[in-house]
């Protein structure tokens, strides 16, 4: 049963204090205020989060410098009068959600003979400001990253779309963390069914904390047991503004620089900011090159045991040799071999992640260089292998989104087992499996694997941008996410498109 | 949404059809065409496209009085149990199907890709494999091989480009030296081969754009038809009616025999087989999809997926017979054949021409009550 604010100010303290008992970092203090400073208020904040040294100048010091100047019978009907000129919200009816409204970093006020809580604006949580991302670099474009702060990320995408129609909605993840999650996205370029969803699986689950953007993530995803994403992360505002451009929606988690996009397809994964900034036939090569490396780094190992292990009349004998030779003195056999290495490779990698900066980049070396080469002298794994390993790692490095590329590192491992007992007929079957299985994948009700499928819903214009990204003057359209009748997003007038065509 | 409405457009529709006919008619035409009528293999081919092309025109006919699906129009026109009767042919057919192309995978694997492993082995996992494929319905199925026409395509034409120098055009006489008996079976072959594109009367319900279905059968098979010629040619060229009766599979030989420049690559037949491991498996799919689909039907199931998985163990069982013992393959022949090819046709006319009776005595009564008021 929430307790009702009562205009008996002693009674709404004890209420409050009983349900903020020992909790040191919640500042309270009773002030004098009307002008003969016979009445009363009462105001609670956490420590860090409002300017308690400097009151003047804040909006709660000014908040009570005015109530000194009022006499003491007029303070509650000032206060009702003008509830919305010293709040950004309702006045509060109950503790409990006069609580919730402190909890979001801001002081809470209660004044003697007002039945309500007041919540006065001020610099709020500590955090952090607007960094450079540290993942999802580019060459070209913006190199703001977002921040922990839910409002500031929202804020940076209004910073990119300055329309009225793009809408922000809020709800809370979280019993306990009362997480804000908002859902980003431009009103009248989505699909309403796919905000309806979003929104049905959001209130599906109910868990004590939601701490990172990556716990609703895998609450809301559809196929629990797939390796691939169905959501598409990232850190850049630039992105997720141009995500709200085609219609996708931007899911925004409260203390999580990773923003969630919806729906995404394989194609979204390899795509970059920078493809649009760069000119086409930049943005194609490289997109080709991001296309071939996230399949290499899934099947190269593979290959390369089916290739040596299965048929080796497809190399030509100078190479096989040179492949025998180095193998020799190698105890174990060539699968075995592959697969120490890239458990070495993943420890590797793990321990650098996990390792300060400096300290990193150190293991990168000490391992890649040092124990790489002392494992070729000692015989423990042949050169050929570190070459086809060190590959496999550069491949899925430039796949752009790490959640994506780790797929295919698990899968890795999958091909490594099957190449390396059936030979090219294993590789085919596991080939198979992963089509199949990206064939029946959806995010959202837009199969995983468009536009190279059911690319006749949109006209065919969605290839335009896939393996090359075709010159802007091609994407008039917005692809499938948009809905139908609103996806021109480029028009050339009359005059300039006679000009371009040398009328 | 848009996912999930089982619904799949032409163009999936039109690349699973080619898939399914080339696959297995590059694979298996050429040993034929050899014992029977050499060069005249390509009167072969086109005649048998004229009976797949007056095949799609019965389909297209009865698709135009279809309202749902093939069965219901089946009720509706012949009764119950004749279209039951009808059913189980089809059951049967695909069935066996998924069986023989089973037993066609297998060996291929066997000889090309895995000469070590087992039928049991090899085609536990394919059938698996081919469950996982169909378990989710259509779209999943032909979203696969949508997406990899091209990447099949493209090598392929690539491969036979770099094959042309192999040719020998005077392999290509004589001409028109074979009897008609060995053309009517060289385009019985063909046109059984052809069979499959009757999976196109259930795709009704699955289909975005179902009136224009007989017009993507017919594309197919031209598409089928031009490629399966053209590779006959190359093969003819390159070994010559007697050696290619010999070679167990001589396009997947050619292809071991291509240099491709650079010469890195030193034979690309393994690596090709990929072209005909998929199309296989397209048809297997198809065949155990569309099986499973007719059984569905049959015993209106709807929420358990025991008839995909009884069309799976029925095609075990076929493919280790065809494997295992010659006579079973002889027996295969005679029911495709005998059984399986006029029954098409038959189904199909015996379905029009009720149809027709029908609408002609219903018109008659409509004519007779006007003349009547």
């Amino acid at each position: 049963m929430p307790m009702q604010i009562v205009p008996d100010l002693q009674e709404n303290i004890k209420n409050f204090e009983e349900l903020f008992s020992d909790c040191a970092d919640i500042k309270k203090r009773k002030i004098k205020v009307g002008k003969n400073l016979k009445s009363e208020c009462y105001i609670a904040y956490i420590e860090v989060s409002v300017s308690s040294v400097d009151w003047k100048d804040s909006a709660v010091g000014k908040f009570l410098g005015k109530l000194r100047t009022l006499p003491e019978e007029e303070l509650a009907a000032y206060v009702r009068d003008n509830v919305f000129d010293i709040s950004d919200s309702p006045p509060f009816e109950t503790i409990e959600d006069a609580a919730q409204g402190m909890l979001t970093g801001d002081a809470l006020v209660f004044l003697e003979g007002y039945n309500k809580a007041l919540k006065i604006p001020d610099k709020g949580y500590p955090g952090r400001g607007v960094y450079e991302t540290e993942s999802e670099k580019v060459i070209r474009g913006s190199n703001e990253g977002f921040s922990e702060s839910v409002k500031i990320n929202t804020a940076l995408i209004r910073k990119r779309l300055r329309s009225p129609h793009v809408k922000v909605r809020e709800s809370f993840a979280g019993r306990r963390t009362n997480t804000n999650v908002d859902l980003v996205y431009m009103k009248d370029l989505i699909h309403p069914e796919i905000l309806e969803e979003i929104e049905r699986r959001l209130q599906e689950f109910e868990i004590d904390g939601a701490l990172d953007s990556g716990i609703i993530e895998q609450l809301t995803e559809k196929r629990k047991y797939s390796p691939f994403p169905q959501f598409q992360t990232t850190q850049r505002p630039d992105r997720a503004a141009m995500a709200i451009l085609e219609g996708r929606i931007v899911l925004l988690s409260d203390n999580s620089p990773v923003a969630l996009i919806l729906p995404t397809t394989y194609n979204t994964f390899i795509q970059t900011s920078d493809d649009y900034y760069s000119r086409w036939e930049i943005a194609s090569f490289t997109r080709i090159l991001r296309y071939v490396a996230s399949f290499l780094a899934m099947v190269f190992p593979g290959l390369y045991l089916a290739m040596t292990n299965f048929h080796t009349q497809i190399l030509p004998t100078d190479l096989l040799l040179s492949l025998a030779a180095s193998r020799q003195g190698v105890p174990f056999p060539a699968m075995v071999e592959v697969f120490i290495m890239e458990i070495a490779f993943e420890l590797l990698r793990e321990a650098g992640v996990r390792l300060p900066g400096a300290n990193g980049n150190t293991i990168g070396i000490v391992g890649g260089l040092i124990i790489g080469q002392a494992a070729v002298d000692a015989n423990i794994v042949s050169p050929i292998v570190v070459i086809v390993v060190a590959l496999t790692a550069l491949c899925s490095f430039a796949v752009p989104n790490e959640e994506f590329a780790t797929s295919f590192r698990i899968l890795k491992f999958m091909f490594i087992f099957l190449c390396g007992s059936l030979g090219f007929f294993g590789f085919l079957i596991g080939l198979l499996a992963v089509l199949i299985h990206l064939s029946h994948l959806e995010s959202f009700g837009i199969p995983y694997l468009a536009p190279f499928v059911g690319a006749d819903l949109n006209g065919y214009q969605d290839e335009r941008d896939t393996f090359l990204r075709l010159p802007l003057d091609f994407l008039k359209k917005r692809p499938i996410y948009t809905r139908g009748g609103a996806r021109i997003r480029l028009k050339f007038n009359e005059e300039e498109k006679r000009n371009r065509e040398g009328k | 949404m848009f996912a999930e409405n089982w619904k799949i457009s032409l163009r999936q529709i039109r690349r699973l059809f080619v898939l399914d006919i080339f696959g297995i008619s590059s694979l298996v035409l050429p040993g034929i065409f050899s014992a029977m009528t050499g060069a005249d293999g390509i009167f072969c081919l086109l005649l048998g496209m004229a009976g797949g092309a007056a095949l799609l025109w019965l389909m297209g006919a009865n698709l135009k009085h279809m309202d749902a699906d093939f069965y219901s129009y089946m009720k509706d026109t012949v009764g119950q149990i004749i279209a039951d009767v009808f059913m189980v042919f089809y059951f049967l057919y695909f069935a066996t199907l998924s069986g023989y192309v089973l037993f066609e995978l297998t060996t291929l694997t066997l000889s090309w890709l895995l000469p070590e492993g087992s039928f049991l082995g090899i085609g536990i996992l394919l059938l698996l494999l081919a469950v996982y494929g169909s378990i989710r319905g259509i779209e999943g199925r032909a979203r696969v091989y949508e997406i990899i026409f091209w990447f099949l395509g493209i090598p392929l034409l690539l491969m036979l480009i770099m094959a042309i120098p192999e040719i020998n055009t005077s392999y290509w006489t004589p001409i028109v030296a074979s009897d008609g008996v060995q053309l009517l079976r060289g385009s019985t072959s063909v046109l059984i081969l052809l069979l499959p594109l009757s999976a196109l009367l259930f795709l009704k319900p699955f289909s975005r754009s179902p009136e224009k279905l007989a017009a993507c059968g017919r594309d197919s098979l031209l598409a089928a038809t031009l490629l399966n010629i053209l590779i006959y040619l190359m093969i003819l060229g390159a070994f010559g009616q007697n050696a290619m009766g010999i070679l167990k599979r001589p396009i997947l030989t050619l292809m071991g025999m291509i240099n491709l420049p650079g010469g890195f690559f030193t034979r690309q037949d393994v690596l090709m087989t990929a072209v005909w491991f998929f199309a296989l498996f397209a048809l297997l799919n198809t065949g155990i999809f569309q099986g499973s689909l007719v059984l569905k039907e049959l015993c209106h199931e709807t929420k358990h997926h025991y008839s995909l998985y009884l069309v799976a163990l029925i095609a075990f069982f076929v493919g280790k017979g065809l494997f295992e013992h010659q006579f079973l393959a002889e027996i295969f022949g005679i029911y495709q054949y005998c059984i399986a090819l006029p029954g098409m046709f038959l189904i199909l006319l015996i379905l029009l021409l009720v149809n027709q009776i029908k609408l002609g005595s219903k018109m008659g009564k409509e004519a007779e009550a006007d003349a009547k008021e």
